[in-house]
């Protein structure tokens, strides 16, 4: 027996000197420490043995017991803290397996980046239909039915009740006939011009329009809140411009330029966006004084401001759809 | 609209300020300049020369070799225009000159061993004219080294200004004018005119009688007898042609001299071709055809507005005079019509008859009642200059209720309350004083203003503020640092659509906007479509009634391309009506916010880890599920076999809610995919957002973990091969108690050992219960009736038993 016991010690410590990682140790436990193993083996072997040998043995096959678990624990500790590298080949060269994830397409993106600017600053989201009446869209926005400004949106008509709306301004009016000032919205949505499609305009784009009324809204700060839009979303050193403007629900009315630098060519002022101080006519139109309150809008185009962002230089790619173009954003 | 600086320097000193800052100021001011055109920097280079020598090139016939004098030395040019020859006067262009009409710029070269240092030039090289049929001869008597643009007079600047509709004031070099006046502090002159009339009294010439004064408040006339039609002299030539108008004859050219110069739009009648030598103003009175001077016929309504002579329309009032009484090279007696018009009525004329003349644009914005008068005497004195004809005495004027200046009050702490910063009273009194709104008084802190009727734009309170804080300057608006907001009740409509965007994405999908208008017959094909009144082409004339028609469009254009293997999804509007009239109302027709998905080609391609499968409609489900799943609506819609749309799908399958249905799609037939051109399966689910957002769980209640452990059997059972899982999962969910919680189909195989028309069928029961630990007692015996359920109703076998 005690040539068994030293048979088995020597043997475990030749065998896991050459360990070089768990998998061989693993193979080392079942083949010493398991249940039908060297080790367990022995023990039953002298489990068979007369009291007096047992005596004489007890401590040797207890000590040989306790040294190979400690020398075991102690190599296993030592391999996973290591983190011993397999040797199984393992190309890493190989592509990985493929994860398919999809993409918002550009002008939802942009879109939802204007509306996260907006949020933080304590707008809600409103939206509205788009096949709207001549009422919403024209009428109760201070077009007058015989006015040249009709001419300023080339409108689609399914009658002449009914028009696909031209800017996302019916949903303004929609809001503040449904509820009492203080308002604070923006409306992102659909809007339809009549014109040729070419690289610049298109019969549809998207717009973002926005709403504040209260007691105390001024055009100063209009202008600022529209500033601190620019440097936000073009960057901090967008250099802009407000200029007044027209618009038959606004006044005083304004439009705001950014500079644009294409690289390589020369730079010139852009319109991104209209704005200006909600008409007293569309106040009363809704119910709501104008003696008591004031309050501002604005509008902007999102393919337009995609199209600076991304130096994009033709609006139809948007709604082209091709893959390539998707998967780029 | 086109300006010529050199035209508003007639009425206004501006020699010490530059082409920039007036660009600026009227840009900030709401006159937006959209280009400059500058001719004289344009052809700074060119120069007056004088071909001093010119012989044959000694190497090339059709060539000469000329020397040419700019006024400082002499230049050796090679020309190739057969027109050149010594003597002449010429446009020179030396070496560095950049060419506009070829743009390039000019390098000394050899040609054909002969030496050219620059150029002699075409008109058609400057951008001058067309032509370009040999060289531009020049008038002899100028001097050699003259700059171009001042020899040939176009040294001047046009302004392309874009006028926004309620600025009909600004629609004349004169209103330009005055504008600039007010932008930096200075005097506007007007024109002076002093007229030399005849003896003839003008009401023994003419009378003019006005029916319809709501229509035409003003109508002012002169007339000028003996006046000889010919060519315009020069200097009215060249002022017409620097803004880009054709000169005609002296009468004509006159009129529109007047109508750019104080924007009152004139019409020259010849007085002779008058019935009756008079002018009645009346509505047409029924609905008739009308000759207009561009020999169109228009079909004129009953309430539109005809300048008639003693018995026939002579012009469409504010829009067109008539073939029939129109200046020609005979007439002798004229009668210049200067009127004010409603309007309204213009544009809806001009709008009918599809007509929008110098005139009508400015008619239907509204022209000053105030001045027409002036502008008939204007043009009076214009025409007898030219035309060496006689001022008859005096001036027909029917204006029966003067047009008197509106008076608007202006409450000074209003200004600062709606702009929120400060304008000094004295600039906002200078201000509105230099734009010809007569500050009257002010008293206790409110300004009673005097608007002239030049200025139809402004009526309230509002309006003088924004013309104060447009001259005093959007550019001196402070920056604010901080702004309000609102506590109240913040919403997010756009917030489900948001959210199943982004799980979409999670999915793998590439979101699609595609175009709401189609041709009417995909549009009927999808659903009960509007059609668009105005469309700009056939093949956008009606609203869509469905995503699908974009989405399998997209899918053609990209397999063209050879991107075959999509997964798409558009979010958008459909349009279908509901009754077969009018649209009348909003009930009339449903506007609905839908999400379609499809896909298409590959599920999986080849790769070196697994093989190339085609996506079928079990994927679309896949999706479809997991999609419902993540927006927390799977707990409620069930499929449901659907036949009706077999129009449009092969296979198609419903998600319905107490008999509503929420979505549907399935495999998009063959029909359908042979009309887009697509030669791949598509699968297609389309899901009704408007009404999916009501139904959706507010709020999702947390599940308690379970604490105690789960049982699982397995069983395969051999069955007929149209029997379907959802009755065979039925039958085993009767057959057991509720600790039977799932059911999962874990294998389906057909092969011949299981016998022709059989197939396999494994599933695995998961059972437990959520207070205790089962026995195995109790979930063998679940699982045996429901094994023997199964083989009862279906005749089935178990398999492996």
């Amino acid at each position: 027996m005690q040539d068994k016991i030293q048979q088995i010690t020597e043997g475990f410590e030749a065998e896991i000197s050459a360990v070089k990682d768990l998998k061989m140790l693993e193979e080392l436990r079942l083949q010493y420490l398991s249940k039908k193993g060297l080790v367990s083996v022995l023990l039953e072997e002298f489990k068979q043995l007369p009291v007096d040998q047992k005596k004489e043995l007890g401590q040797v096959v207890n000590k040989m017991k306790n040294q190979i678990q400690d020398r075991f624990n102690s190599v296993k500790t030592e391999l996973e803290e290591s983190g011993s590298v397999t040797d199984e080949f393992i190309d890493l060269s190989l592509p990985g397996r493929k994860k398919n994830i999809g993409t918002k397409h550009i002008l939802t993106q942009t879109l939802d980046e204007i509306k996260d600017i907006f949020r933080v600053l304590g707008f809600s989201v409103q939206e509205g239909p788009e096949l709207e009446s001549d009422y919403y869209n024209f009428e109760a926005l201070n077009f007058a039915p015989d006015h040249p400004a009709r001419d300023m949106q080339d409108t689609f008509f399914v009658n002449e009740k009914f028009v696909l709306r031209t800017h996302t301004s019916p949903v303004q009016i929609r809001l503040m006939e449904e509820k009492k000032p203080p308002i604070r919205a923006i409306m992102p949505g659909k809007v339809y011009r009549n014109e040729a499609v070419s690289a610049k305009s298109y019969c549809l784009f998207h717009q973002v329009e926005g709403l504040y009324i209260d007691t105390d809204v001024t055009f100063a700060e209009l202008k600022g809140m529209l500033i601190s839009f620019v440097k936000q979303f073009f960057g901090e050193d967008t250099p802009y411009r407000f200029r007044k403007s027209f618009f038959p629900f606004t006044e005083p009315s304004a439009e705001m330029d950014i500079w644009w630098q294409p690289s390589g060519k020369e730079g010139r002022w852009m319109e991104i966006l209209g704005c200006g101080m909600v008409d007293p006519n569309v106040l009363k139109n809704v119910g709501i004084d104008p003696e008591i309150y004031s309050g501002y809008a604005f509008g902007m185009g999102v393919e337009r401001t995609a199209m600076r962002k991304y130096g994009i230089d033709d609006i139809r790619v948007f709604f082209d759809n091709d893959k390539r173009f998707l998967v780029q954003f | 609209m086109l300006i010529s600086l050199n035209w508003i320097k007639e009425y206004i000193n501006l020699d010490d300020i530059s082409t920039e800052e007036i660009v600026d100021k009227l840009t900030y001011c709401g006159l937006e300049v959209d280009e400059v055109i500058d001719k004289g920097k344009d052809l700074k280079d060119f120069v007056v020369g004088f071909v001093k020598e010119c012989g044959k090139h000694p190497n090339a016939d059709k060539l000469s070799k000329c020397v040419v004098f700019d006024g400082e030395k002499d230049w050796s040019v090679v020309c190739g225009a057969n027109n050149v020859a010594k003597g002449q006067k010429i446009i020179f262009a030396p070496t560095g000159t950049y060419i506009p009409g070829a743009d390039f710029t000019l390098k000394k070269t050899n040609i054909r061993g002969e030496v050219s240092e620059g150029m002699i030039c075409s008109e058609k090289e400057l951008l001058l004219g067309n032509d370009h049929n040999g060289i531009m001869v020049l008038d002899e008597a100028l001097i050699e080294g003259t700059p171009i643009a001042v020899a040939l007079n176009v040294d001047d600047v046009q302004l392309e200004i874009a006028i926004t509709p309620d600025r009909a004031d600004a629609l004349s070099h004169y209103g330009i004018a005055r504008e600039l006046a007010a932008l930096f502090d200075r005097d506007v002159k007007k024109p002076v005119v002093k007229l030399s009339e005849s003896d003839q009294d003008i009401k023994d010439l003419a009378s003019v009688e006005v029916e319809n004064v709501e229509d035409c408040p003003r109508y002012s006339a002169k007339v000028v007898t003996d006046v000889t039609i010919q060519e315009s002299p020069e200097w009215l030539k060249k002022t017409l042609n620097s803004i880009g108008l054709r000169p005609i004859n002296n009468v004509v050219d006159v009129t529109n001299f007047v109508l750019h110069e104080l924007g009152q739009p004139l019409h020259a009648f010849d007085l002779d071709r008058l019935s009756g030598k008079k002018i009645i103003v009346k509505s047409a009175g029924e609905d008739q055809k009308f000759t207009t001077l561009d020999s169109k016929i228009q079909n004129v309504k009953a309430e539109d507005l005809f300048i008639c002579d003693g018995d026939k329309p002579v012009a469409l009032a504010g829009v067109m005079g008539g073939e029939n009484s129109e200046v020609i090279d005979s007439t002798t007696n004229i009668l210049i019509e200067s009127a004010y018009f409603r309007p309204s009525r213009i544009r809806r004329t001009a709008k009918l008859v599809g007509i929008s003349s110098d005139a009508s644009y400015r008619f239907e914005r509204g022209c000053n009642p105030a001045q027409t008068v002036f502008a008939a005497e204007r043009a009076a004195q214009l025409i007898a200059e030219l035309g060496g004809g006689k001022i008859a005495k005096g001036t027909i004027d029917v204006y029966p209720n003067k047009i008197e200046p509106l008076i608007v009050e202006l409450r000074y702490e209003r200004i600062e309350k709606i702009l929120g910063y400060n304008v000094p009273l004295d600039s906002v009194i200078l201000i509105l004083n230099k734009l010809d709104l007569k500050v009257l008084k002010e008293d206790f802190g409110v300004l009673t203003v005097s608007v002239p009727p030049l200025r139809p734009d402004i009526e309230r309170e509002i309006d003088l503020i924004e013309e104060v804080a447009r001259i005093y300057g959007y550019d001196k608006i402070p920056e604010v640092t901080r702004v309000n907001v609102t506590l109240e009740k913040k919403t997010d409509q756009s917030e489900f659509v948001a959210n199943a965007k982004k799980t979409l994405i999670g999915m793998g999908f590439n979101e699609i906007i595609t175009n709401s208008l189609m041709t009417d017959e995909v549009a009927g094909k999808f659903g009960k479509s509007i059609p668009v009144l105005n469309p700009s082409s056939t093949s956008m004339s009606h609203l869509r009634t469905s995503l699908i028609p974009g989405a399998l469009s997209t899918i053609a254009k990209n397999i063209n391309v050879r991107e075959n293997n999509l997964m798409l999804f558009e979010v958008g509007k459909t349009f279908n009506k509901i009754s077969e009239g009018k649209i009348e109302d909003f009930s009339d027709f449903v506007e609905k916010e839908e999400l379609t998905l499809v896909i298409t080609g590959n599920n999986t391609n080849a790769e070196w880890y697994e093989k190339e499968r085609k996506n079928d409609v079990y994927d679309l489900k896949g999706f479809v599920d997991e999609f419902l799943n993540k927006m927390s609506l799977d707990y409620m819609l069930q499929d449901s076999k659907n036949v009706k749309d077999s129009s449009i799908y092969s296979v198609c399958y419903s998600k319905i809610f107490k008999k509503e249905e929420y979505a549907v799609g399935g495999k998009i037939n063959y029909k359908i995919l042979k009309s887009f051109d697509i030669g791949q399966d598509v699968f297609v689910f389309t899901l009704n957002i408007t009404e999916l957002k009501k139904l959706r769980r507010k709020t999702v209640k947390f599940n308690e973990l379970l604490k105690y452990p789960k049982m699982v059997r397995d069983a395969a059972f051999i069955l007929d091969k149209n029997i379907l899982n959802s009755d065979i999962e039925l039958v085993i969910r009767k057959a057991c108690s509720k600790l039977l919680k799932n059911i999962k189909l874990f294998d389906i195989f057909e092969s011949d050992s299981l016998g022709e028309g059989k197939k396999s069928m494994a599933y695995q029961l998961e059972f437990y219960d959520e207070s205790r630990t089962l026995t195995e007692e109790e979930v063998d015996s679940d699982f045996w009736k429901a094994i023997e359920s199964v083989k009862s109703k279906f005749s089935a076998q178990l398999r492996g038993h």
